[in-house]
């Protein structure tokens, strides 16, 4: 519960009252629109050796198939209730022969993965999960592999990134819902310029002669992340789970060293995601590297000044280094365990068709993955999804073991309040040590 | 110990007598169980008995026998499964799980044992039939023996229930946990969808070697302490601060004390995770005390006197080590202190009377009436009570969790490397292994260890109570 | 004179720690009315008062709150959780105090033992007994999990009934009344106190455990969970900004029916506590 991919609370607050409204016309043409794709992609996507069954339609033979009522229980977050209700009225709508009994509980998408590995058995047929739960979902077996696609092509529909993100040893294992899952530098455009935003020097200088502060939740290892690979250090996952890091590497001290620094100063701030919400109301923070679900609060705060960018670049040693992130997904996966294999894939595939992303946009604000989705102009001007579509270029997917995130958030901590003394080699060292600590 | 010996040896002797003396009514029921009553007319019982064989014969045949076979191995099969696209449905094979073979290893194992001890007490008991017939006593009918049930066997009918409750809810899932300590189930073996097996020892190696890269050994040395200073300093803070405070409230110079009393209780009316939540974001880092203390020049003075650090703009209450475990423990006084003045007015009241008057007669002061009167006779009547408020202390899960979940980053890199802090008990930090990184392994071998120190300080106090004879003294 | 200010120093001593006392509980209160959801951390009292927070937590429930159903649920399992562990502690205190019988000594000494095992470990395997027997996900599970194992706490109850005269039992057995009358005539009534000790703490259970009913209701499905789950939902990363204040509200109502109970019973509670404690 207090790992860091958790922390940074991978859900956004948006206001629920205005989904009602929004989804009635944008999920009218998604039923209509869904029909006929389902008989259009499937012959394409199933393989070729498909005729010995008595149809070729696989999703006909399934609707022949079900006599009895389909249950199925599906898990979305608390605030993605409201929205995943009427979707899933389209979804019964979108098959009229079949009666289903959906049953929708709320799990939180940042903590999915700890309620699932409890009992997997007991976990929903359909979920929605942070893509950096990806790896230790696959190995407790809770995913099941997308083998074959039914209502369109999820590898192709998505982003790059979104599909990469869902895809483990090149099995894909979920279908992508949203693309807006990273981070980004959000800033209030009356006291920063837009030249100033581009480096992080500058701003701790801005900010300091206005009297703000500028917030980063270092003692994360989500966030920390975005300085040791900025500045070129390495961080990989290894076959078995365990890590590859390079972070203790020659020079690395001086990024440690410019963490410091900046924490030092005062200005920059290390706070975690909730805090950063209430600083961001009470006007003490003017800017703060978080994700799109802080849009709200921020927009709500800045009003007219609000303004979101990438991440800017930092100073190591006299060299400015663009600082680097993690690009973060929300995900839907199917259980394995699932008595209903089938209606429960067709069902995820529901969830993030085109339609159903461009609902979750215009209800939630959140980007889709989808990329015809985001090509809309609505999705292409939200100052949020811009910003974090700046950094994509920057930004690394999510490939870590579980033991990186305990010694990275101590790392951040005592580096942020400048408890870790001189010796920071030993300091990297001890934290390298740690998150590559052999799994047995 | 010798007693045991000569208890478990007079038992087999009378099931040998009974099996060698029987007769045919009883040499019967070493086959069928009811046939000894049926011999001597008790119908109703004979019939439960065969009863009760046949549905254990049921039970052994298709559950324990098919578990208790995968035991040794715990499973060999894996999960498997077969997607078909056309079909849309998957094919599973017929997997092994580790964890229900060992649960359920477990269960077969107790049901085989209760089975053979009611196997042979029902011998010794229609052996027990047979003698009172040949005696020429009378046997009871059903209807007796029902009504035994409330008399002299009063005792099984009370405890009966209780005791199922237990061995379901406690004894068994402490077996269970306890095997588990021997073997490697953590997030790389998880069941359902992959094996776990046995390993001996080796967990319980880990735990007390440091290498290089696992410091579980370092972490559990430096839990173990605070742990430990905890569960002293909790329990004697609120015991003593319950004792001065229902003191305080109780002195005759005191107006209103039922109403200073109520309002202490209003703390303890609330429960204790709402306000321990509460109060985690009452002294957040950013939080309203933080505000009004920095208002004040509270943080500015403590900066310059050191005890905050200097990069800081906010006193760490829940945040830095020596700070948060200062504020654990007060906050705690403060979760605990009404509860300890509730049980310690009670006391107070029933203090004898004459002891008090003939001291002050004497000339002593208030003072060391308390210290030499009033002290003496609560720790007397509350000492037990304090053992086990320690113990329960050990395990205090709630406080340490509610108060330091996700708020507290620990600033020791070594204990971070097996993902413990400082203000971790054992029981939080076994919890986080669980439930966060699922190395049930390691979790259980550090659950059995503060079991066995919670069960030494308990017997070390409870063993008087029990073994002497004070339970009469009072009376 | 010196009187005068003893005695009002001694009360201004009381009022400093009633001040402390109620100050968490103070901002409680407060931050309960107060119109912004999330937590006011530059001022102590609201900035805006309101009545919302209430109305939501009873007349519009949304997909976070569910509290009306919430509490009906702990109220049920509380109840039936009460009546359960009361009647095991008593038949056990009682077995375990008044009668002899082989083993009894033997047997005391390993409850006492086992209820050292810390609970939070065998947690899992507890889930997975009820889930074998299919009361995951129901009320009446966690009837069963907060009270099957409620016998081991028999200690104090036991202490308390030690010290009822054995007098009175010989004199009922001269009668020839049988254990089962003593037991309902003659104990029960006259361990009243520890009665209603034992009944408040087994009520209390399930009106403050989030961990164990978190990992037993594991559905997703809010309208099924307690109180100590719904309010434990709220304060989660991304909700906590939106619902603190209804916590608050949340908080305040559950410990009306508490304190009801603690107001109530309090002389029973300060007699049995005290009673049983005299033996541990």
């Amino acid at each position: 519960m207090e790992t860091p991919e958790t922390r940074r609370g991978g859900a956004s607050s948006a206001d629920n009252s205005t989904a009602a409204t929004d989804n009635s016309a944008a999920t009218d043409n998604t039923a209509a629109a869904d029909n006929s794709a389902a008989t259009d992609t499937a012959a394409a996507d199933t393989t070729a050796d498909n005729s010995a069954a008595s149809s070729d339609d696989p999703v006909a033979n399934l609707i022949a198939a079900t006599t009895d009522t389909v249950k199925l229980t599906i898990w979305a977050s608390e605030e993605d209730q409201t929205l995943t209700t009427q979707l899933l009225e389209d979804f019964k709508a979108a098959y009229p022969d079949v009666t289903f009994d959906i049953t929708l509980g709320s799990e939180s998408e940042s903590t999915a993965k700890d309620t699932i590995l409890t009992d997997v058995e007991a976990a929903a047929d359909v979920f929605a999960f942070a893509d950096d739960q990806i790896n230790e979902l696959v190995q407790a077996g809770a995913l099941q592999p997308v083998a074959a696609t039914y209502t369109y092509d999820v590898a192709g529909a998505n982003v790059a990134g979104s599909v990469e993100a869902a895809t483990v040893n090149g099995t894909l294992y979920a279908y992508p819902m949203t693309a807006d899952n990273g981070y980004f530098m959000f800033y209030d455009a009356s006291v920063f310029s837009e030249e100033d935003v581009k480096s992080l020097d500058k701003m701790v200088e801005v900010a300091e002669a206005a009297g703000k502060k500028i917030a980063m939740d270092v003692s994360n290892g989500w966030y920390i992340y975005a300085f040791f690979q900025g500045a070129g250090y390495e961080l990989t996952l290894n076959d078995d789970g365990s890590n590859n890091c390079t972070w203790n590497a020659a020079g690395a001290t001086d990024v440690a060293q410019a963490i410091m620094d900046l924490y030092g100063t005062n200005v920059m701030v290390d706070m975690s995601d909730e805090e950063m919400a209430t600083a961001i109301a009470e006007g003490t923070v003017a800017a703060a590297v978080n994700g799109t679900w802080r849009a709200e609060t921020a927009s709500d705060a800045w009003g007219e000044n609000y303004a979101a960018t990438k991440l800017p670049t930092f100073n190591v040693a006299g060299k400015d280094c663009q600082m680097s992130s993690y690009s973060g997904y929300k995900l839907i996966g199917v259980n394995p365990y699932s008595a209903n294999i089938g209606w429960s894939m067709l069902l995820a595939e529901f969830l993030t068709n085109e339609a159903s992303q461009t609902a979750r946009f215009e209800a939630r604000g959140l980007g889709p993955a989808n990329v015809a989705a985001a090509s809309s102009d609505a999705v292409q001007a939200d100052p949020a999804i811009a910003a974090l579509a700046a950094q994509a270029a920057y930004a690394t997917p999510q490939r870590v073991g579980g033991n990186f995130w305990a010694p990275a958030e101590t790392l951040g901590q005592i580096l942020a309040d400048g408890s870790a003394g001189s010796d920071l080699q030993s300091v990297l060292d001890t934290a390298v040590e740690g998150i590559m600590a052999p799994i047995e | 110990m010798k007693n045991k010996k000569k208890f478990s040896g007079n038992y087999f002797k009378e099931f040998g007598t009974a099996v060698a003396k029987g007769d045919i009514g009883v040499k019967l029921s070493l086959l069928v169980m009811g046939a000894g009553y049926i011999a001597r007319k008790q119908i109703i019982n004979g019939l439960i008995m065969i009863a009760l064989e046949a549905v254990f014969i049921i039970t052994c045949v298709f559950y324990a026998a098919p578990n208790l076979a995968k035991f040794g191995t715990l499973g060999t099969v894996q999960f498997e499964q077969v997607f078909d696209p056309l079909t849309m449905t998957s094919k599973v094979n017929d997997y092994d799980n580790s964890f229900l073979i060992l649960l359920n290893s477990i269960i077969s194992l107790f049901i085989i044992v209760a089975f053979i001890l009611i196997y042979i007490g029902n011998i010794k008991a229609v052996y027990r039939l047979q003698v009172q017939k040949e005696a020429g006593k009378h046997i009871n009918t059903f209807r007796e023996d029902i009504r035994a049930m409330f008399n002299e066997k009063f005792h099984i009918t009370l405890l009966s229930l209780p005791c199922i409750g237990i061995i379901l809810m406690n004894i068994i899932p402490i077996l269970v946990l306890i095997a588990v300590a021997f073997t490697n189930y953590d997030q790389q073996h998880m069941p359902p969808s992959a094996l776990f097996t046995w390993v001996g020892w080796k967990n319980f190696k880990q735990l007390f070697t440091n290498s290089t890269t696992l410091t579980f050994g370092y972490s559990f040395g430096k839990i173990l302490i605070w742990t430990l200073e905890w569960a002293v300093l909790s329990t004697l803070t609120t015991f003593i601060g319950g004792i001065l405070m229902a003191q305080f409230i109780n002195n005759k110079k005191t107006k209103l004390p039922k109403m200073w009393r109520t309002l202490f209780m209003v703390a303890i009316a609330v429960p204790q995770f709402v306000t321990l939540l509460l109060v985690r974001n009452f002294f957040a880092d950013s939080g309203i005390v933080n505000t009004i203390c920095s208002n004040i020049g509270l943080t500015d003075f403590l900066k310059s006197i050191g005890l905050v650090g200097a990069n800081l703009t906010y006193i760490p209450f829940l945040t830095n080590p020596t700070w948060a475990k200062v504020m654990i423990v007060i906050i705690n006084i403060w979760v605990g202190v009404p509860y300890q003045m509730l049980i310690a007015t009670g006391v107070l009241m029933n203090i004898p009377v004459d002891q008090l008057e003939s001291a002050r007669i004497d000339g002593a002061n208030s003072f060391q009436i308390f210290w030499k009167i009033t002290m003496p006779y609560v720790l007397f009547i509350t000492g037990p009570s304090l053992i086990t408020d320690f113990v329960r202390n050990i395990n205090n899960f709630n406080v340490i969790y509610l108060l330091t979940q996700d708020v507290y980053v620990t600033s020791d890199q070594l204990l971070a490397n097996s993902n413990a802090k400082e203000v971790d008990l054992l029981v939080t930090w076994l919890f986080r292994l669980t439930n966060e990184y699922y190395n049930y392994k390691i979790a259980s071998v550090i659950g059995i260890i503060v079991f066995i120190i919670c069960a030494g300080f308990t017997l070390i106090t409870f063993t008087q109570t029990i073994k002497g004879s004070r339970e009469e003294d009072f009376r | 004179m010196k009187k005068t200010v003893g005695f009002v120093v001694r009360h201004l001593v009381l009022t400093l720690l009633v001040v402390i006392w109620l100050v968490p509980i103070l901002w409680l209160l407060v931050t309960s009315f107060s119109a912004y959801k999330g937590i006011n951390t530059a001022h102590f009292f609201p900035e805006q008062w309101s009545l919302d927070n209430y109305k939501v937590l009873f007349l519009q429930p949304d997909s976070v709150v569910q509290y009306g159903a919430w509490f009906k649920n702990t109220l049920l399992i509380a109840i039936f959780t009460c009546i359960v562990s009361t009647s095991f502690v008593l038949m056990v205190s009682y077995a375990m105090s008044c009668l002899r019988f082989k083993g009894r000594k033997g047997l005391m000494s390993f409850g006492i033992i086992l209820n050292m095992f810390p609970g939070v470990l065998s947690m899992i395997a507890v889930y997975f007994v009820m889930k074998s027997l299919g009361l995951t996900n129901s009320h009446l599970g966690m009837i069963i999990v907060y009270s099957a194992g409620s016998g081991l706490g028999y200690l104090i109850t036991k202490g308390f009934m030690d010290t009822i005269s054995t007098s009175l039992r010989e004199a009922a057995w001269l009668e020839g009344a049988s254990e089962a009358t003593i037991f309902f005539k003659i104990i029960i009534p006259l361990s009243q106190p520890i009665i209603v000790y034992t009944i408040i703490n087994s009520f209390l259970v399930p009106w403050g455990d989030f961990v164990l009913a978190k990992l037993m209701l594991n559905s997703g499905i809010a309208t099924d969970w307690t109180i100590a789950i719904g309010l434990f939902n709220m304060l989660g990363k991304s909700l906590i900004n939106k619902y603190f204040s209804i916590f608050c509200a949340g908080g305040v109502i559950v410990s009306i029916p508490i304190s009801a109970l603690f107001v109530l019973m309090q002389k029973f509670y300060v007699e049995g506590v005290t009673g049983g404690s005299v033996k541990g």
